[in-house]
């Protein structure tokens, strides 16, 4: 016969590892059901991004495809005066604008950059007679614009299910830096998108200026200076963490040319030069 | 309260202080082990007493930082691991054999465990239900991602509660009758 007692205490033991059984299967059952939601969620984003890459594909080849038409009326009109070929190449111009209109919008450096081919057009039209070289310059202004937009759009496209962090530090020069650590950025994030999302950003585009259009005027309003003799001033320069050398590394692009790496360091950093 | 009792309470709060405090396995501890003890050896208030003023105490200067909205719930717990103490001598009073005995204690080490990390465990739900989160989601969340370290502490209780309850009961009894034949000898002499 089973001793009162003992009964107790075999049946607290067993009430405790019963709850803590159920507890266990309600973490298991919780753990499945968000690994399977998380598995539907990247299943739906893989094929959504294969989707948008069809699309932004079939753009590309579309525009690749104007472009070579005008490129080939170019090389061999016969005329000196290209003129003529300014109204297919607004066209194209306009094409484009079509069909990255929310790139163009919301990227403040193509966004530039699109203006300056607009301007440059115009200019063009407005003048009458156009030189071979002159259009051959529009021409190469449009593809590298067109190859940037590309780019981006791609790079968007894999930002859609690739995030990235990374770390960017301001030094005013005055012993005061300020880190902004694991910032969310999508793929294909540049440095100039970096700093706009860390910081107040006052900036100049630069159209002559390859690769890379901005120079940086000011940040959190700390102003660049320059002597009016060009000898000395004071300038905001960009650096990256060179994890191989364990050192700062100067950026050797303009900011909006330089791409973001997963877990990298970016420094801005303001510095006194002179000739 | 004998001013003796309220010094080994004070004594055996530090302790359970101290040892919070010190760096540990996350869930494993001592405080409902003492707070159990002391509920059986001098009351279920006294055991109650030592849990909710160290918990209080930890709520402040806890290395995880202030436990804020869970503290509430944390003294209560560890009251209840003492009120258990008395709970426990009330119901069943008879000592068995040291094996049975332990056996009773571990069990009763991972009861204690228990209630507490489900009182806890009430708080976080507490906390998820007034950030907006559905009633019974809030509830089950933390009590079904909390069973880790749920059972971590009450593995580590039945191993505290089985090993530790006999001496350590034993040595606060002897200081309890100790203080008596202290004061009896003082008659002896006068």
């Amino acid at each position: 016969m089973v001793e009162k007692r003992t009964l107790a205490f075999v049946t607290l033991g067993v009430l405790v590892w019963a709850l803590m059984a159920s507890a266990f299967v309600g973490y298991y059952y919780l753990q499945s059901r968000a690994s399977s939601q998380q598995l539907d969620d990247n299943q739906y984003s893989l094929l959504k991004s294969a989707l948008n890459y069809d699309k932004a594909i079939s753009k590309y080849n579309a525009l690749s495809g104007e472009y070579s038409a005008l490129h080939g009326s170019c090389s061999f009109f016969s005329d000196s005066n290209y003129v003529e070929l300014l109204k297919p190449f607004e066209h194209l111009a306009v094409a484009l604008s079509r069909n990255y209109t929310s790139l163009l919008k919301t990227q403040e450096d193509l966004n530039e950059a699109y203006s300056e081919l607009m301007d440059h057009y115009e200019l063009l039209r407005q003048r009458g007679t156009v030189p071979k070289k002159e259009f051959e310059d529009l021409l190469n202004e449009y593809y590298n614009l067109f190859h940037k937009l590309v780019l981006k759009e791609l790079a968007q496209l894999i930002g859609e299910t690739v995030q990235q962090s990374v770390n960017i530090v301001i030094d005013y020069g005055n012993g005061t830096a300020v880190w902004r650590n694991d910032t969310a950025m999508s793929a294909g994030s540049t440095l100039f998108e970096l700093t706009i999302k860390a910081a107040l950003l006052n900036y100049t585009y630069y159209p002559a200026m390859e690769p890379g259009h901005i120079l940086v005027n000011s940040i959190n309003d700390k102003t660049t200076f320059t002597d009016p003799s060009y000898s000395f001033g004071y300038s905001w320069i960009w650096y990256h963490w060179n994890d191989a050398q364990k050192k700062w590394a100067v950026g050797p692009v303009g900011c909006d040319a330089w791409l973001l790496r997963d877990g990298c360091s970016y420094k801005w950093s303001y510095e006194y030069w002179h000739l | 309260m004998q001013t003796r009792h309220l010094a080994l309470l004070s004594l055996l709060t530090a302790l359970c202080i101290g040892i919070q405090l010190t760096p540990r396995p996350p869930n494993v501890e001592f405080t409902s082990f003492i707070s159990f003890t002391v509920g059986v050896v001098l009351g279920s208030w006294a055991g109650g007493f030592v849990g909710a003023l160290t918990m209080l105490i930890n709520g402040f200067l806890s290395p995880w930082g202030n436990a804020g909205l869970i503290m509430p719930f944390q003294v209560v717990g560890m009251a209840l691991a003492g009120v258990l103490g008395g709970v426990y001598k009330m119901l069943f009073p008879g000592r068995l054999n040291s094996k049975g005995f332990c056996l009773e204690t571990a069990v009763m080490g991972a009861l204690v465990a228990f209630i507490y990390d489900l009182i806890t465990n009430l708080g976080v739900g507490l906390q998820f239900l007034l950030s907006g989160m559905d009633p019974a989601l809030a509830l089950l969340l933390p009590i079904a991602y909390g069973s880790f370290f749920s059972l971590v502490h009450v593995l580590s209780n039945v191993v505290v509660f089985g090993a530790l309850y006999l001496p350590f009961a034993d040595a606060l009894n002897r200081f309890n009758v100790g203080g008596l034949s202290w004061l009896k000898r003082e008659r002896l002499h006068s």
